[in-house]
């Protein structure tokens, strides 16, 4: 019975390569997510190594929650004091993007690539990790260093000045001292490093007096521990805390990790979507094709052969091709990533030279998954063909039998049932880890997708028939065959269109939640928001309150105010915490206060809480709550309001004096102003312009342009998901084209037929590229259909100010729709052009 | 030459010279040597020989399913070996009607829709009067909407060749239109062609091997080896069956 699985497969090898291809797409894709994985943790491991192989001992602040208050600049003297020490030296590192050099012609780099990163420049290449290439380390004010590939690729040059935007604002006519190379090679991962000196990194991201961490390399004879012990001696008892090399090297790992690991789990997140779309293409053929041989296995019956050798001949053929496949794909795998690497090195991502990993761990995974997805998928045609009975050797038209009609409906309803109950259920309990909701999730929807496979066939006909009127009406009779051909095998035609769902109600999922969102914003932002301008700090670093205040000092505005942003301990709950000018605050925002009244700016340590948190917090107008801040001040605030719209800040806001009074740092995440009444826009705008030009970082919107911006972000990211969906759907056209090429072959008598009745062969090809189009459109309606209760579904379970009512973007989806049926003709390209083809004489006689 | 005098010509169909050769050297065989036949306007010809003999593919290439090697075929006085592949089929689709052996339904079409099928692939409303005509003479007007799995084979083949009618075709070919039905079926639908071509005023050119159906024809061809070895004018079973006798001894 080998020898027979094999001849079977060498018979048909053109229709098992499309088989083969969806498996090998699939397992690909896992593949590839894998090796890059490794391959990146591998670089990176060496990458982190390099970094802290120079410091033995780091001193650093530590704090529960929030951003801990630096370290005194003078420890780092009485550090230095110390025996056992040779080198010790200061930090100070800016927060991302925080400072901006201006290239020569005239543009920032852009911060939403990776980011921009500044750091105080140590001399000692062992604490510091980086070596000059050219020049001289940046010693004075307005000096800075970059690293060499990021000159290279930005146009700076050693010796010449540039602006720096930073935080305080514009920087003028700095000159870059040098070029620098970070570790080995400089694998920078395409962000931009660059220094200043100590002296300049405080006096723009920090505060005098005050360094980040101190890092330590020990003389060669000297004891860790017994340094450690005597550094404790100098530290303060809470708030500091001394770390080995070891531990530094396996946070820096971690920290490293925690990106590919994201990276490759979103890969092998759309990995595993094409492969469950792979097994209803496998199903389908595997369906098709025994239907087509019943003949030949009723007479390897009446030969002799048990149902059990039957079966046994079908899963063999499984079984070799998942093998063939998943080895296909293995290969593939590895191709796609390095084509990854390369996507990434030419978006600008300067990644380390990572190996090529295949561990054992991706090649037993990718033989698993390949071989067992397409032998789960061969089961039930394997136990059809099993029960072939012999007489169907000499029986015209005898069909593979299966499961009733109702049967199946029964099952495909209940798997719906069962799915959705789980999707309900995991939305309203969520689990603790959002890897256990996307299983849950992922659970849920397989099994609604299985069920709708199933229970669809039973609208197949009537959808097809009625989708399919306009075509008929308009094609004439290759239209009405059209249709009758995509109405006349339910069972197929839900199989094949249930592939293109998968894709389709994910990406529809994911268009509905986006538009429920973009819509919730637009309407909260209209009922919310009275400031005519928001300045929204793009580097994130946050900027100066300067600008702030220069907005103020300008008269044309009735109320300025910047927020800062800061973590602070309430009654045991860490939260975050916003300050802001409480005068101006009534006429930029509408709180919706339900009890109290925003008080004046001066009036002492107070806060606004929203009702939510005051429920939590068991307070109403007048209670007192504690506030530790990160910098360890606690400060008693008495609750002067409480307020119900968290649209635009849900934390709990303090007068900016209780920031002053803690520590917190004084820079604006992000300002709004209004204009003074009867103030002409127009007029306001050269001062915008000027205030745009001083601080190139800030982006300053209208509340419109803030919400088109808002949009156009969320924009961009439906479209990396969805361009990432697009392989199922692409695995899914796939499917459909193997479907119709197996139909026509199925066909060839009846379409020889057609032809000697005077079917020409555009005739031919019309109708069964229409045929496709239908099943195409089928699955599409009933992807949207579905996604339209996925998306409702995720829409209600997210919080209520982000969505509240399910906004569908009928157009965008309609568009889908029509793409869908236009792929799908295009996907019968080729059956189509087979079928106009054919021989007429041959496909009389056919067999 | 007004149109009359084209559709009044005497021969529907004809072959001068036709050589039809499959492969080459060793393998070459002659399928058709130098036939040439006519086939008269409102006749009904039976062509006969053992198998092998080219009847089907004289049928064949009569009907511009096939190329000959050599020689012409004509419909009316269309010179078949002129015409290209698209308008091969339109000729096919406009001119001839077609009735074979066995599949001759499309599964998801109605039989009315198979029936009228030559003229909706033409986009071309059939001539409803001559449609009755059609149906009624074929006797299946209650069974018109049902699909061919829900017909008998007879009735099949019955509403084939209504189908074949329908156009009012310059010519029908029929390949063995009986070789599937039991002989009471087999009976009923000679009857119908014989009736197509008696009130019809149609033509008809049917292959067959089977000398009961031979004798409903007005007239048997019979070929041997690619050539017309005998023809016979109103045969009948007895003695197309002692002519068959005589030839397969040759």
């Amino acid at each position: 019975m080998l020898k027979l699985t094999f001849r079977n497969l060498a018979a048909n090898k053109a229709r098992f390569v499309m088989t083969t291809f969806a498996v090998v797409l699939g397992v690909g894709f896992v593949v590839a997510s894998f090796v890059l994985s490794d391959g990146l943790r591998s670089s990176f491991g060496d990458l982190s190594d390099e970094i802290t192989v120079g410091t033995d001992l780091q001193v650093r602040p530590v704090s529960d929650f929030g951003e801990p208050p630096p370290l005194d600049q003078d420890l780092v003297d009485r550090i230095a004091s110390l025996d056992g020490i040779e080198v010790v030296a200061g930090f100070v590192s800016a927060d991302d993007n925080a400072m901006q050099p201006v290239k020569p012609d005239g543009t920032t780099i852009s911060s939403a690539g990776p980011p921009q990163l500044t750091f105080s420049w140590v001399a000692d290449q062992g604490l510091g990790s980086f070596a000059l290439v050219e020049g001289t380390a940046p010693d004075e004010p307005r000096e800075f260093a970059m690293d060499i590939d990021g000159a290279e690729a930005n146009g700076f040059v050693v010796g010449g000045s540039y602006d720096l935007v930073t935080p305080i604002g514009v920087v003028k006519d700095a000159t870059l001292t040098a070029t620098t190379r970070f570790g080995s090679d400089n694998s920078t991962l395409g962000a931009v490093l660059m220094h200043v000196s100590l002296g300049e990194a405080q006096r723009l991201f920090g505060s005098p007096g005050t360094v980040d961490e101190i890092g330590i390399r020990l003389a060669p004879d000297a004891d860790a521990t017994a340094v450690a012990a005597a550094i404790s001696g100098i530290i303060p008892d809470s708030g500091v805390e001394i770390v080995d090399q070891a531990t530094l090297n396996s946070e820096q790992k971690a920290d490293f990790n925690q990106g590919i690991n994201i990276i490759g789990n979103v890969l092998l997140g759309f990995a595993i979507v094409s492969l469950f779309v792979s097994i209803f293409i496998i199903y389908n053929t595997f369906s098709i094709v025994l239907g087509q041989r019943v003949r030949e296995m009723g007479l390897l019956r009446a030969l002799g052969a048990d149902s059990r050798q039957i079966r046994r001949t079908v899963l063999g053929e499984a079984l070799l091709v998942g093998l063939f496949a998943s080895l296909i794909g293995l290969i593939a795998g590895v191709g796609i990533a390095r084509g990854l690497i390369a996507l990434f090195e030419a978006l600008g991502a300067s990644l380390p030279d990572a190996p090529t990993i295949v561990a054992l761990r991706t090649v037993i995974l990718a033989l698993v998954l390949g071989v067992g997805v397409t032998v789960v998928s061969s089961l039930v045609p394997a136990r059809a063909a099993a029960g072939i009975a012999p007489i169907a050797a000499l029986r015209d038209g005898a069909r593979l039998g299966s499961q009733s009609s109702r049967r199946r409906s029964l099952t495909g309803a209940a798997l719906i049932g069962v799915g959705l109950m789980f999707g309900v259920y995991g939305l309203a309990n969520p689990p603790g880890t959002t890897l256990a909701l996307v299983a849950v999730l992922g659970l849920a929807a397989s099994l609604v997708f299985v069920g709708v496979s199933l229970a669809s066939h039973m609208l197949a006909r009537p959808v097809a028939r009625v989708l399919g009127w306009p075509i008929a009406a308009g094609m004439g009779t290759a239209g009405r065959l059209a249709r009758e051909n995509a109405s006349r095998n339910p069972r197929r035609t839900a199989t094949t269109g249930a592939a293109l769902m998968i894709g389709l109600s994910l990406v529809s999922t994911v268009l509905i939640i986006g538009e429920s969102v973009k819509s919730r914003l637009g309407d909260l932002l209209e009922t919310s928001v009275q400031a005519d301008y928001l300045i929204v700090d793009d580097s994130e670093a946050g900027v100066t309150s300067d600008l702030a205040a220069e907005l103020a000092a300008t008269g044309q505005f009735s109320a300025v105010t910047g927020f800062r942003y800061d973590e602070a301990r309430l009654s045991g709950t860490v939260s975050e915490v916003v300050a802001a000018d409480l005068t101006s605050l009534g006429r930029l925002l509408s709180l919706d206060v339900r009890s109290g009244a925003i008080p004046s700016d001066e009036a002492g340590d107070v806060v606004l809480l929203h009702m939510d948190q005051a429920d939590e917090l068991g307070v109403v107008v007048g209670d007192v709550v504690p506030a530790e801040f990160a910098t360890g001040t606690t400060i008693d605030l008495t609750v002067a309001a409480i307020f119900a719209d968290d649209t635009v800040i849900g934390s709990p806001i303090v007068p900016n004096a209780v920031f002053d009074s803690a520590g917190s740092a004084d820079v604006h995440q992000w300002v709004a102003a209004a204009l003074a009444d009867g103030m002409d826009p127009d007029l306001a705008q050269p001062l915008i312009d000027q205030i745009q030009q001083r601080y190139p970082q800030v982006s300053i919107d209208s509340a419109a342009e803030f919400q088109a911006r808002f949009e156009a972000s969320i924009d961009s990211a439906l479209a990396v998901v969805n361009a990432l969906l697009a392989l199922a759907v692409v695995i899914a056209l796939i499917g459909i084209a193997n479907t119709l090429a197996l139909s026509v072959h199925e066909r060839t008598r009846e379409l020889g037929l057609l032809r000697a009745v005077g079917m020409t062969r555009r005739q031919v090809r019309r109708m069964v590229r229409w045929e496709a189009a239908l099943v195409a459109m089928f699955g599409a309606m009933l992807g949207v259909a579905l996604g339209v209760v996925f998306g409702w579904g995720a829409v209600t379970a997210l919080p209520v100010n982000f969505a509240d009512t399910v906004t569908i973007p009928i157009r965008r989806i309609t568009v889908l729709v029509v793409v869908a049926a236009g792929a799908g003709l295009l996907a019968a390209w080729l059956p189509a052009r087979r079928a106009g083809r054919l021989d007429v004489l041959k496909a009389i006689s056919h067999t | 030459m007004d149109s009359t005098s084209i559709t009044m010509e005497a021969t529907a169909a004809r072959a001068v010279g036709a050589t039809k050769v499959y492969g080459s050297g060793e393998t070459r065989v002659c399928a058709l040597d130098g036939v040439t036949a006519e086939f008269e306007r409102g006749r009904f010809t039976a062509i006969m020989g053992p198998s092998g003999s080219g009847k089907s593919t004289l049928m064949h290439c009569l009907a511009g399913l096939d190329t000959l090697t050599e020689g012409r075929v004509f419909i009316g006085d269309t010179d078949l070996s002129t015409l290209s592949e698209r308008k091969l089929t339109l000729l096919r689709r406009d001119k001839v009607g077609f009735v074979f052996q066995a599949f001759n339904l499309v599964p998801t079409l109605t039989a009315i829709e198979n029936i009228t099928l030559p003229m909706d692939l033409a986009g071309r409303d059939p001539d409803r009067e001559w449609l009755d005509n059609v149906i009624d003479t074929v006797g299946l007007r209650d069974r018109l909407t049902h699909r061919p799995s829900e017909l008998s084979g007879g009735q099949q083949q019955r509403v084939a060749v209504s189908r074949a009618l329908a156009s009012n075709p310059e010519i029908i070919f029929a390949d063995e239109p009986t070789g599937n039905l039991d002989s009471t079926s087999g009976a009923e639908v000679l009857d119908f062609m014989r009736h197509a071509v008696d009130e019809l005023g149609q033509t008809i050119v049917m292959v067959t091997h089977d000398p009961v159906a031979a004798a409903h024809a007005d007239r048997a061809v019979f070929l041997v080896d690619g050539r017309i070895v005998d023809e016979m004018a109103d045969p009948t079973a007895e003695l197309v069956l002692d002519e068959m006798k005589l030839l397969s001894r040759r």
